[in-house]
């Protein structure tokens, strides 16, 4: 088995151009962490699977059917006994992933938002051995569907909040973005204890300012509905990520 | 004179309450000097009035009554926190716990080739 990869020119949104093919050597394992996703989950596992080795599943407590649909669309399920929020689930399904042996982890949100025909796309510089955590981004030249300009207007704020209060370059494009790929290596030392909202801040101020860890963006698509909309971040959460932040900063 | 009768017993109370748990080890002896300092410093400053009055003075807030409203405001500004910090310990905790019993059902094997 081989998977193709696709690549981006970062800056000039171009069309994407194959480059090659690669080794089934490379376990690639795609994580997502659900929480009442019933309804989403097994359309976006159905959805990723022709781009990975497994999917993996986290369903943090859902109360609904989200393990059980997981589990039919192909998926290996684990289960969080309680809701810890969608930073602890990412964090279990890394060791999780880690435990299956995956080379390259990539994290999808389970709402359908991330478009999966680009986890090659997110996961090609580390197969190339050139990064070692890639973030996607959906300020690069490839236009997010149904984005709203108070959504557009509310990543661009947290960019500053997270240049200001965490110290992450300003030249990262997008600090929200949920659509990330780790190698083994990077999955083991990227310590992030952010339980819940605040975990994206907490990875990246972990990942660029490591004296170690290479990084890079590359664009993905991301598709906004109506649905996704109304349980995504609001504008309020900002204070709550904030916070949750400080809180970290004096716990260790 | 009442208050100086009903409430210095409780600081004096409690301050043996707090050493002699520090001496059964279950808090640390820097834990018995702060709350030594908090009751120590309310038994003087109810003994004696006069001495919140002239801490106000030094702080500029007037009158001793209004010092001590606003150094208890900052000190339980400074201990919600504190429970905040240590509730986000003990959530990271439980995290861990869930995480062990969810990682256990992990099957050894993935379900593709």
């Amino acid at each position: 088995m081989s998977i193709l990869f696709e690549r981006f020119d970062a800056h000039c949104g171009c069309a994407p151009q194959k480059f090659g093919t690669i080794s089934a050597n490379v376990k690639l394992v795609a994580i997502i962490p659900g929480y009442n996703e019933g309804q989403r989950i097994g359309d976006t596992v159905r959805g990723a699977l022709p781009h990975v080795h497994s999917v993996l599943v986290v369903d943090d407590g859902s109360p609904d059917d989200t393990a059980l649909q997981a589990k039919k669309a192909g998926a290996i399920v684990i289960r969080h006994c309680v809701n810890r929020g969608q930073g602890a689930a990412l964090r279990t399904g890394m060791e999780g992933a880690v435990a299956l042996g995956a080379d390259v982890i990539v994290q999808i949100d389970a709402d359908g938002q991330h478009d999966p025909s680009f986890i090659p796309t997110v996961a090609a510089p580390i197969v190339q051995g050139i990064a070692d955590v890639v973030f996607g981004s959906r300020f690069m030249g490839v236009e997010a569907e149904g984005m709203t300009q108070g959504r557009r207007l509310l990543l661009h704020a947290a960019r500053t909040f997270n240049a200001f209060a965490v110290g992450v370059p300003t030249h990262l494009t997008d600090p929200q973005s949920g659509y990330r790929a780790f190698s083994a290596a990077a999955a083991r030392v990227v310590d992030f204890r952010q339980d819940r909202m605040a975990h994206c801040s907490e990875i990246l101020r972990l990942v660029t300012r490591s004296k170690t860890l290479r990084w890079q963006e590359v664009p993905v698509r991301v598709r906004y509905t109506a649905d996704s909309m109304r349980k995504g971040q609001k504008p309020w959460d900002a204070a709550r990520i904030a916070w949750q932040l400080l809180m970290g900063a004096f716990t260790k | 004179m009442l208050i100086q009768i009903v409430f210095v017993p409780i600081m004096l109370a409690a301050l043996f309450v707090t050493w002699r748990r520090a001496w059964q080890r279950v808090i640390r002896p820097g834990e018995a000097f702060v709350w030594t300092i908090v009751w120590g410093g309310a038994a003087i400053t109810i003994s004696l009035p006069m001495v919140s009055g002239r801490l106000a003075a030094v702080f500029g807030v007037g009158r001793g009554a209004d010092f001590i409203v606003y150094s208890s405001v900052a000190l339980l500004y400074l201990l919600v926190f504190r429970l905040f910090v240590d509730h986000v310990k003990v959530e990271r905790q439980l995290t861990l716990i869930v995480r062990r019993e969810a990682l256990r059902d992990l099957p050894v094997k993935s379900n593709q080739p």
